[in-house]
């Protein structure tokens, strides 16, 4: 079956099996291989990405379902402002050990934040309880993402009070 | 005492320079990771490779009658037959009395646990593959299965590999004089302890891609594994293709905890196909294989008894492990790996002089065991610390004070315990003491004085305290019966033309920050900015042998060959800089990537632009060339021990039997930290793992073997929400055995969480008559547990 739609930012059409995943169709032929396949039943989250600008499960998310969306993996936010404030965060945090989770693990923080602002640390880990990391015990993730969390709020409310 | 190739002659280090042994130095891997650019097996695109899905037991224990072939198989296809000339593996101890069997690389007579595999089945996608294993029709000829660790005691059950039992191996470690403990002793505390079977759960899973390269004429052969040299060696072996024409690589390791610490049957039945193909195969272990057919851990039944005196102080410990291996005994661990262990150590960081031990292995229609975190310390210290809080509970005193009077003192060290561990150094009562003051105790128990009692939330505390042995060398492989020594680690450090630093190390680095740490050490010995230190590793073209990364042994042993090479070619630096400056070498410090002496300095980058590209610079007598390769074994064969004492303030909310974990604090030992944020990164992480273990991780099967939890649906690992921040204080006292003083800690935070938080719950509901000794308490244990309370008070 043909399928077309917008792949961080760049239109491809595909011909694809009905069960071909998301997942593995950009992994393949397209190479975003930050896409991480954990657990191919829609639990750990390691192969998070955004479509619609929403975070979707791309390992249960069939790639025939796709037409006309966008779909954005962490390829494509190589230049985004918060994300780089996260990788840095996660970085000086410690917030990775083997990187496995991490893409999809910044994918929904990034979601987190654009969405919620400021969050208390319960509801933080409530956010990130669908992505799973079995090598760091959260500690250091939790830690990234309230840093660069409070940092995007500072930046948001320099930008309002700049634009009054 | 096997003698160590030389002294470390590394001493501990006094103050800490930026960039160097001590400095929270922010990661070098970090970079790649972060942009998604992490290359793990499934990643790697290499033109032409084909997907394996393997054809896999559905039953646990049958002789297979027939196989048919359905069209096409041919050459798509591939059974034991279609393999070559191939050994199967056996994985023994060189103890006597260990009964070997044999494991095939792909079932072909008979299948012995759910999930083993029968076939290789080839397609362009794992799809297609799959599709193929599914038309494939086996006849199986069904055996009763032996199951649970009662039935494989059992005599009267069928016999897996044609012994007299299911027996495999039983040790029996101890001395001193228990029965004269037990007539000393004034109080007597007996228990019977369970951990269940766990899978690992790398998040990651594992997964091999093999190719036969005509160019170089050898086996490529690309395995998610933490050991690539020794899987080399046995491959080698066992599928007749020389060392010399194999090459083992290690990609980017999504997480290994121990599970891709084993020769797997997946890597042999690849490899020995590989060879005979024109194109590469690969196979990607699916979540569903993972949990079912990887190498599973624990599942201990324990009886411990422990003998003392009115005030609780340990006199005799008698105990007896039961652990169920599962079908096979993996290479090269042996099946009796963890039953030996959890006996060898179950006198914990105690000074207790009478034990009777009783590791007994044996086999049933599961999943083999092989390592995990830990290996046999969570259930060791689980069932000590448990007991220990059982016999303070009988004589009325604070556990964490019976802790610290029974502990080796430091003026005992170093000590050697009665199953002959030689604990080297620190002061194992003051991980406790400042644990206790970390937790504040008093504050804890007057709050469990309001609260509990009032409403069904109730609050306990609770303690474990553990050693761990690190980095053990060559004695302890050896008293293991190990059919091979990993007594040693490898390095070569080098430097280019232009200045910059290499190092190539044998180790396999899958989250543990070894391509930072170990060019900290560099850093310390050479003056070069870490940041610019390139550490390759996990591949058998670009380094020299060596063991792999387990058994927290890779800071101290690579860290340590890192140190000596680079304290060696730092010599030869130092003569050419002082060649170049005309001074004396012993006046030259290296330091900010320079050579210095007083005033005058040199850029390393002049000092290797004379060795690689101008030998007339060179001083008479020196050869060209910056690299140096050294190997490294510490002092003591049976290496360093860390150590620790975890607290932990849970609330157990008696409605629903939800354990809520609201304060978690830790005070360990593992003698110089080289980068304290690694450290504390592998505590927390450990204690996540070791809470998954207490209170939610279980692979139970049904009576016919059937594996009950085959998604994350089934199989629960702890979320953001069910691990707190874990407050850790850090003693640091060097080791005498090791480079620098560094002793291994990997593992540790797994070894004590299991305890800690049963004693927590323990205390919590002990006034209800409830006592919990099965890992992990779910909801429904503990809800069975208080209703089974209620009724016996009733009574």
């Amino acid at each position: 079956m043909k399928v077309s739609f917008t792949l961080n930012g760049d239109p491809i059409t595909a011909d694809v099996e009905p069960r071909t995943s998301l997942a593995d169709l950009v992994r393949g032929e397209h190479r975003c291989t930050s896409v991480h396949l954990g657990c191919e039943h829609g639990v750990c989250g390691a192969c998070t990405v955004l479509i619609d600008g929403k975070i979707a499960r791309s390992c249960i998310t069939l790639a025939v379902s796709l037409d006309g969306a966008m779909v954005t993996t962490l390829e494509g936010l190589a230049d985004d402002a918060l994300m780089a404030r996260l990788r840095e965060a996660f970085r000086t945090h410690h917030g990775l050990q083997c990187g496995y989770c991490t893409p999809g693990m910044l994918i929904t923080a990034h979601d987190l934040i654009r969405r919620k602002g400021a969050l208390a640390e319960a509801e933080l880990r409530q956010g990130l309880a669908g992505n799973i990391c079995r090598c760091t015990g959260y500690a250091g993730i939790v830690a990234a993402v309230a840093a660069a969390m409070d940092e995007h709020e500072t930046t948001k409310s320099a930008a309002s009070i700049a634009a009054e | 005492m096997a003698a160590p190739s030389a002294p470390p002659a590394l001493a501990a280090i006094e103050a800490p320079r930026p960039g160097c042994i001590g400095d929270r130095v922010l990661r070098n891997e970090d970079a790649r990771f972060l942009a998604g650019h992490g290359e793990y097996l499934a990643d790697l695109d290499i033109p032409g490779t084909r997907e394996i899905a393997f054809l896999r037991s559905p039953v646990a224990h049958a002789r297979i009658r027939s196989i048919d072939m359905p069209p096409g198989a041919e050459g798509r296809v591939f059974l034991l037959k279609d393999l070559g000339d191939i050994h199967p593996v056996r994985a023994v101890l060189t103890t006597p009395g260990f009964r070997g069997s044999d494991y095939p690389a792909l079932a072909a007579d008979t299948v012995r646990f759910v999930g083993e595999p029968i076939a290789i089945c080839l397609g362009a996608t794992r799809a297609a593959a799959e599709d193929l294993a599914q038309e494939i029709v086996v006849d199986f000829d069904e055996l009763p299965p032996v199951v649970e660790i009662e039935q494989a005691l059992d005599p009267a059950s069928p016999s897996l590999h044609g012994w007299p039992d299911n027996i495999c191996f039983v040790s029996t470690p101890g001395g001193g004089e228990v029965d004269a403990a037990a007539k000393a002793a004034a109080v007597t505390v007996t228990r019977e302890f369970r951990m269940a079977r766990q899978c690992v759960v790398s998040l990651e899973g594992r997964g091999v891609l093999a190719y036969w390269d005509r160019r170089l004429q050898e086996l490529v052969v690309y395995s998610s594994t933490q050991q690539p040299h020794v899987i080399r060696t046995v491959l080698a072996k066992l599928i007749g293709v020389p060392e010399h024409q194999l090459r083992v690589v290690a990609p980017d390791v999504g997480g290994g905890f121990g599970v891709k610490n084993n020769l797997q049957q997946e890597e042999v039945a690849i490899a020995a196909l590989a060879r005979r193909l024109k194109f590469p195969i690969r196979w990607v272990e699916d979540r569903r294989e993972h949990l079912i057919a990887s190498p599973q851990a624990r599942e201990h039944r324990v009886r411990l008894t422990a003998h003392a005196d009115a005030r609780g102080k340990i006199l005799g410990l008698e105990a007896e492990a039961v652990v169920n291996a599962g079908a096979y005994s993996i290479w090269p661990w042996s099946a009796a790996m963890e039953a030996n262990m959890v006996a060898g150590i179950l006198t914990g960081p105690y000074a207790i002089d009478a034990y009777k031990g009783r590791g007994v292995t044996v086999v049933s229609n599961k999943a083999p065991l092989g390592p995990y975190r830990g290996v046999g310390r969570p259930s060791a210290c689980f069932t000590l610390e448990r007991l220990v809080d059982e016999i303070a509970a009988k004589v009325g005193r604070e556990p964490h004070e019976l802790r610290i009077d029974n502990m080796v003192r430091p003026e005992q060290m170093p000590y050697r315990t009665v199953t002959g561990k030689l604990f080297d150094s620190g002061d194992y009562a003051e991980s406790v003491r400042q644990v206790a003051a970390m937790i504040d105790v008093p504050a804890v128990r007057a709050r469990q004085a309001r609260q509990n009692g009032t409403g069904p939330r109730r609050i306990g505390l609770g303690f474990a305290s553990y050693t761990e042995q690190t980095a053990h060398g060559t004695d302890e492989w050896i008293a293991r019966g190990l059919t091979e020594v990993f007594g040693y680690e490898t390095a070569t450090v080098r430097f280019t033309p232009d200045g910059k630093l290499i190092i190539e190390a044998a180790i396999q680095n899958h989250g543990q920050g070894l391509e930072t740490t170990l060019a900290q050490v560099a850093a310390q010995e050479l003056g070069v900015d870490p940041a610019d230190v390139v550490v390759r590793h996990g591949d058998t073209a670009v380094s020299p042998y060596g063991m792999g990364t387990f058994a927290s042994r890779s800071m101290v042993m690579a860290g340590g060959a890192v140190g000596r090479a680079s304290r060696q070619l730092g010599e030869k630096v130092k003569r050419i800089a002082a060649h170049l400056l005309q001074v004396k070498p012993a006046d030259v410090t290296l330091a900010n990537n320079c050579a210095v002496a007083g005033a005058r300095s040199v850029p390393l980058k002049s000092v290797t632009d004379a060795a690689f590209l101008h030998p007339e610079n060179l001083p008479a007598g020196e050869d060209p060339c910056l690299d140096e390769t050294t190997t490294f074994q510490p002092l003591s064969g049976t290496g360093a021990f860390a150590y620790a004492t975890h607290a932990v303030v849970v609330e157990v909310d008696t409605g629903t039997g939800l354990v809520e974990i609201l304060d978690y604090a830790v005070a360990h030992d593992c003698g110089t930290m080289v980068n304290p944020m690694i450290v504390e990164g592998q505590v927390q992480g450990g204690v996540a793992q070791g809470i998954g273990n207490a209170l939610l991780e279980e692979s139970p099967y049904d009576s016919g073997g059937q594996p009950l939890a085959s998604t994350f649906a089934d199989y629960l690992v702890p979320g953001a929400p069910e691990v707190p921040t874990v407050r850790i204080a850090h003693l640091e006292t060097p080791s005498p055995f090791t480079a620098y003083g560094i002793k291994g800690m990997g593992e540790g935070g797994a070894i004590a969480a299991p305890a800690a938080i049963l004693n927590a719950v323990n205390d919590a509901l002990r006034p209800l008559g409830v006592e919990l000794n099965e890992t992990p308490i779910t909801p429904k244990r503990i809800l069975t547990a208080l209703h089974d309370a209620r009724t016996e008070r009733a009574r």
